[in-house]
């Protein structure tokens, strides 16, 4: 029969201790040729506290997917100014994929990002504000619906406004029935803003009973 | 007697949370179903109405009460040869397609996570041999896992009820099964063929020693954690493959849940996720 | 009867562009990512797909990269985005967009390319 059993452990890539598993070691293994090894090079750093400056510099000049993934998750973990500052810096990235990940990355730090939630929402950019809603989806904060209210009485971007009317959809009150009827004047002539204003007003209504 | 009520409206919202979290689809024909199950969890925690269960369902931090509906909603049973289809596809794609590429005669590893009573792990090596062409060309490791022990010692004994059996063909049963003891015994060669380990999928220093599998099985495992966890067990799969290993998963799961780590590759028979060659 | 894919992660977007679509006798599916979308067209015929462009996983170029390197009837695909500036436009057309369209889109506007799109005329 073709079947075979060895212990697990001596497959282990050799490549892995190529160099010492120490901070200096696994900083060197940053600029290995192989994405693997830089990944698990990732991983190990991890759990340096003092790793997030030198992962957040690697984050601008890696070009591999899988390793950028892999800093994202080291940085998520870290959570320290450094780390939330670089994944905020990604939300303003050319590269689509870059974007929507730190914003899953954010979505799952509420208590980092809670703090300049409001900084971003009133960013000059307007896609930022649209990922600051979309970052808003998942954060169990108190202020969400207020937030969210605050937008779309104060926003002068339209799809800024309709990501904050579908989040309202799904978890407004209420305390937002005057704010989405007030958007919906503003925007009378659009229809997806109506659409959504009246589907959200439905499900608020529906709810209180 | 119960006087919740789920609105149509309700059930719009409900069914959108629960696909963009689970990737499960109700049709409007399960309506019923989805309702009473729904009705059954809104009592059991004490909610008064949907919209305050529903607000507890968004906010469980754990992820506890979506992990209890999705045990409802969905009917886990491991039994030989279940989703077969996915066996059919390692022997004429996956597996040709990895040994196409291979550059060196070493074994092709297969990992089944998580082992649970064997069924599956054993189901491989039977389907290998029994409708592999290249079998005796290749040297294959089946290491099978579970995080609990007890389920590991009962998958090694290989022990299986009637209806756990009852996809297998006569022909097969009677080749690798003995009838005793009011139960289909799995013979010592299959015993031998299949390594059991515990491992914790979740423990970095646990999974650390699992590498170079060319295919990963991991079916109706993920549906049940997390959104975190579930990202984290893809990323330590990704690690423990081989570049352009494959990975399976059940037929109700998807990546789009999971990761973008992976490629989604569609071969007659299925739809598995490859890790990228290298230089990709 | 034509069947097409929304794919879009924000849930009413979907309803919005399915409402619309249905409401003019097109068959509709939903995707919620780039990677579902795949899925979906790998396995299913689709006349016309409508992409939105930021969303998790796998965002709109990736998927119509993805999409137009593998081995299928290939289907017109409709580029829908928040903003126009970023380059989308350039990028959507380099992935293997037919169109590209700012959102919020119009019904008729939508509905006229779709069409146009489809062979239909207007």
């Amino acid at each position: 029969m073709a079947f075979i059993k060895q212990k697990t452990q001596q497959s282990i890539n050799e490549d892995e201790r190529s160099a010492p598993r120490d901070f200096d070691g696994l900083c060197l293994e940053l600029n290995h040729d192989d994405a693997q090894v830089r990944r698990w090079a990732i991983r190990d750093l991890a759990t340096y506290t003092q790793a997030s400056s030198t992962l957040a510099a690697r984050l601008k000049i890696e070009d591999n997917s899988s390793v950028r993934t892999a800093i994202l998750d080291a940085l998520a973990k870290f959570s320290d100014d450094i780390s939330v500052s670089a994944l905020v810096d990604c939300l303003r990235s050319d590269e689509a994929s870059l974007r929507n990940e730190a914003i899953e990355v954010l979505k799952s730090e509420p208590e980092q990002v809670a703090p300049i939630i409001e900084n971003l929402l009133n960013d000059s950019d307007s896609d930022v504000r649209i990922f600051a809603v979309n970052i808003l989806e998942s954060l169990q904060h108190q202020n969400v619906e207020k937030w969210l209210i605050s937008v779309i009485n104060n926003d002068s971007h339209i799809n800024v406004c309709a990501t904050a009317v579908d989040l309202l959809s799904e978890v407004g009150t209420e305390n937002a029935v005057n704010a989405l009827e007030n958007l919906k004047c503003r925007f009378a002539d659009e229809p997806y803003i109506c659409f959504t204003v009246d589907l959200a007003l439905q499900r608020i209504r529906q709810g209180d009973h | 007697m119960s006087n919740t009520t789920i609105s149509d409206d309700d059930f719009l919202k409900f069914k959108e949370f629960f696909y963009r979290k689970t990737g499960i689809q109700f049709e409007n024909s399960k309506r019923y179903f989805v309702d009473k199950r729904l009705i059954e969890r809104i009592e059991e925690t004490d909610s008064k109405t949907f919209r305050s269960y529903f607000v507890k369902l968004r906010f469980d931090n754990s992820g506890d009460e979506l992990q209890k509906l999705v045990n409802l909603m969905t009917v886990n049973e491991t039994y030989f040869f279940r989703e077969e289809y996915q066996f059919k596809c390692l022997v004429n794609s996956i597996l040709p397609d990895i040994t196409r590429r291979k550059k060196d005669d070493s074994p092709l590893r297969i990992w089944s996570v998580p082992s649970s009573s064997g069924e599956e792990a054993y189901s491989i090596a039977i389907y290998l041999l029994e409708h592999w062409k290249d079998i005796d060309s290749w040297d294959i490791e089946i290491i099978s896992s579970d995080i609990d022990t007890q389920i590991i010692s009962q998958a090694q004994k290989g022990h299986y009820s009637a209806r756990s059996v009852q996809n297998l063909p006569a022909k097969t049963l009677s080749k690798y099964f003995t009838y005793t003891n009011g139960g289909h015994q799995i013979c010592a060669d299959l015993r031998e063929a299949v390594e059991f380990t515990r491992v914790n999928i979740m423990s970095p220093a646990e999974v650390r020693s699992y590498r170079n599998f060319d295919v990963i099985f991991c079916r109706n495992l993920l549906i049940y954690f997390d959104d975190i966890s579930r990202r984290q067990a893809a990323e330590m799969f990704f690690d423990a493959m081989k570049s352009g290993g494959f990975m399976c998963l059940g037929h109700s799961e998807s990546m789009s849940r999971i990761s973008s780590l992976f490629r989604v590759i569609k071969f007659p028979e299925a739809i598995v996720y490859q890790k990228p060659l290298e230089g990709r | 009867m034509k069947n097409i894919l929304v794919i879009d992660d924000a849930a009413t977007v979907r309803l919005y562009h399915c409402n619309i679509l249905i409401s003019a006798g097109y068959h509709t599916d939903e995707a919620i990512n780039g990677i579902e979308a795949l899925e979906k067209a790998l396995t299913h015929h689709f006349d016309l797909y409508i992409v939105d462009i930021n969303m998790p996983k796998m965002d709109g170029y990736e998927f119509l990269k993805e999409l137009r390197s593998k081995d299928i009837p290939q289907a017109p695909a409709i580029m829908v985005s928040t903003e126009s500036a970023k380059n989308d436009e350039m990028l959507a057309y380099n992935a293997g967009a037919n169109l590209y369209l700012v959102k919020p889109v119009k019904p008729d506007e939508l509905l006229s390319f779709t069409r146009i799109l489809l062979g239909e005329g207007i």
